[in-house]
């Protein structure tokens, strides 16, 4: 029988099985980006922070120096990938997740408010660690906005599957 | 008729453009487009009390960060007749310090060596220049750490408060400051022999001047009350408006700045030209090894000028530590008035940085914000024009004139957040 449409469980088992696919039995970081002043941008920063509260060795937000992470992280080395989390716009509906393969990431450089996400997962590459950034369409990025309703349920789904995965993969 | 476009400028802070019109080989027009949209803060804030007003400021940008926080502090301790205490000073002076380093490691060798390298992106780089990727990400993280222990966090830290700090650093996090910051000048010292050795295209140069902040006591530093030109003259920070003289124009959301309607540069070579006498230890010397009269001409040397400060900025932190450590917390200086006004003079990474308020009754009456990238706009465009003008004479192919426009448009490090405020060759 065909589904007409995932329900929100359904959503979580889908990108639990993506993230379990690319993770493949090695050591799990997580590391959230964006701007939390900017409602839905800051996506990827609340996912790492709640996270954080559980796995405080393995999940990391721009409030942590991002640079400084990964640098830290490829120093480590070890059989590990990291999950950058990021509001990225990828005209798609509102709260849509995407998971971007590290070949897949864009090495365009659009900013100096910290180095390109492409360079970071470099940086990892050249360590021996793989990465993968999983977005998350925003729908509202005016300053000091609220974070909309699609982004917050999509910020519930990541957080879950990402901390299934963390519990299993780094107990 | 044709234009050469950069639609979007990599590289740099923000979303902006370059659009070079052209007649044949005749430059008809350069622009440098600003695709940010405004965020009105200065409006925002009005009615605001000066506490609230430095939790929303620093939120102009995220690398800067602190510049405007300093600069808003200055601005309304001067409003409300606040005198911080030595101990407050020393620690803004460190936490300034760590700004310089984080951005300066940043625009030096990831956003502005792969152009004189020939790679298109750091990334490029990693290969044949890793070790030179992973100092600058080690300078990078730790000016953060220097911010974060000042400031309470990496970004928008709000420790740094009117009349002192809400909690001074502890002396074992002074102390690994001190040690770590010695163990990365070499890492530092590094970028500046990178760039003293690379060859600077001339396509740009013409006559210059000079604007940066006139650190007191003849000291070289990132604060102070007047601003100097290189024209030998001297104008007190609250005169900034004769100085910056904004007005606006159509193709930009920023404001441009004219001084005696010339432009002007302000930045790194802007600190080394006017105060690189007053410099000391191994930056002193590699100051002297390295300027010459280009400098003044090309604004390519603002990174050399950079990477020799973030060498200074290093260097600077044991003693700063020291100082610091060796006094008691102060108490937080109190307000002795709720109305008057106050311009904060700093020296963000990318240049000099105006917070100007006027207080009344306790409440935020007006503030103005002319940042570094707004006042070097103008500048900028005389820079790419003559690039444009001098590479299209010499019948360079388009690519190596957008590659060319791009070198001159990153080497000014500019904000294009903070501006509000990059190439499109457009034939005629």
């Amino acid at each position: 029988m065909h589904k007409l449409r995932d329900a929100p469980g359904d959503l979580e088992e889908g990108l639990s099985r993506q993230l379990e696919a690319i993770a493949r039995g090695r050591m799990v970081y997580v590391l959230g980006l964006g701007n939390t002043d900017r409602a839905d941008d800051g996506a990827g920063v609340i996912v790492a922070e709640r996270l954080k509260k559980d796995f405080p060795s393995f999940s990391f937000s721009e409030h942590d120096g991002v640079e400084g992470t990964v640098l830290d992280i490829s120093e480590k080395g070890g059989d590990a990938v990291v999950f950058f989390v990021d509001a990225a716009n990828l005209n798609l509906a509102p709260g849509e997740i995407r998971v971007v393969r590290r070949e897949r990431i864009n090495d365009r450089e659009i900013t100096t408010h910290r180095v390109a996400v492409a360079l970071m997962a470099a940086v990892l590459d050249k360590a021996g660690i793989d990465s993968a950034v999983i977005c998350i369409q925003p729908r509202a990025t005016e300053f000091r906005g609220a974070v909309s309703e699609p982004v917050t349920q999509a910020i519930r789904t990541v957080e879950s599957a990402l901390k299934s995965l963390l519990a299993k993969r780094n107990a | 008729m044709r234009e050469l476009s950069i639609e979007n400028l990599a590289r740099v802070e923000g979303h902006g453009g370059i659009s070079v019109t052209l007649d044949g080989k005749k430059v008809k027009s350069v622009t440098l487009d600003i695709h940010e949209g405004p965020r009105l803060i200065e409006q925002l804030v009005k009615g605001m009390t000066p506490a609230d007003d430095l939790n929303v400021i620093p939120r102009i940008c995220a690398i800067c960060t602190l510049s405007h926080r300093y600069a808003a502090i200055r601005g309304l301790e001067k409003a409300l007749g606040i005198k911080p205490p030595e101990k407050t000073q020393l620690t803004r002076d460190l936490m300034m310090l760590g700004e310089n380093v984080e951005s300066n490691s940043l625009h030096t060798y990831l956003l502005a060596l792969p152009d004189f390298l020939g790679y298109p992106s750091a990334i490029a780089m990693l290969n044949d220049h890793g070790d030179d990727v992973k100092r600058a990400l080690r300078l990078k993280k730790f000016g953060n750490h220097v911010m974060a222990v000042t400031s309470g966090r990496i970004v928008h830290g709000e420790n740094p408060i009117l009349g002192g700090f809400g909690k001074y650093p502890s002396r074992k996090a002074l102390e690994e400051i001190k040690m770590k910051s010695h163990e990365l000048v070499p890492d530092a010292a590094r970028a500046v022999e990178i760039f003293a050795s690379l060859d600077y295209p001339k396509y740009s140069e013409a006559e210059m001047t000079f604007m940066s902040v006139n650190a007191p006591g003849k000291k070289y530093g990132f604060a102070g009350d007047s601003i100097l030109i290189s024209n030998g003259k001297e104008v007190d920070a609250e005169d900034y408006k004769k100085l910056t003289n904004e007005r606006v124009v159509s193709h930009s959301f920023a404001k441009r700045s004219l001084y005696q309607d010339k432009t002007f540069t302000v930045g790194a070579a802007a600190r080394l030209i006017n105060m690189g006498k007053r410099l000391d230890g191994q930056a002193a010397d590699l100051f002297k090894e390295h300027y010459s009269d280009a400098w003044r001409k090309n604004p390519l040397y603002n990174n050399l000028a950079q990477a020799i400060e973030m060498t200074w900025s290093l260097e600077q932190m044991p003693d700063a530590c020291d100082r610091i450590t060796a006094l008691e917390d102060p108490p937080i200086e109190q307000p002795t008035r709720t109305t008057g006004s106050g311009t904060g003079a700093v020296e963000a990474p990318r240049g000099v940085l105006y917070h100007h308020y006027e207080v009344k009754n306790g409440l935020i009456d007006v503030a103005d914000i002319i940042t570094p990238t707004a006042q070097n706009l103008d500048d900028i465009e005389k820079h790419l024009k003559l690039t444009a003008e001098r590479m299209l004479a010499e019948d360079k192919q388009d690519e190596e004139v957008r590659l060319g426009l791009e070198m001159v448009a990153r080497s000014y490090d500019p904000c294009i957040s903070c501006a509000t405020h990059l190439v499109t060759l457009k034939r005629v």
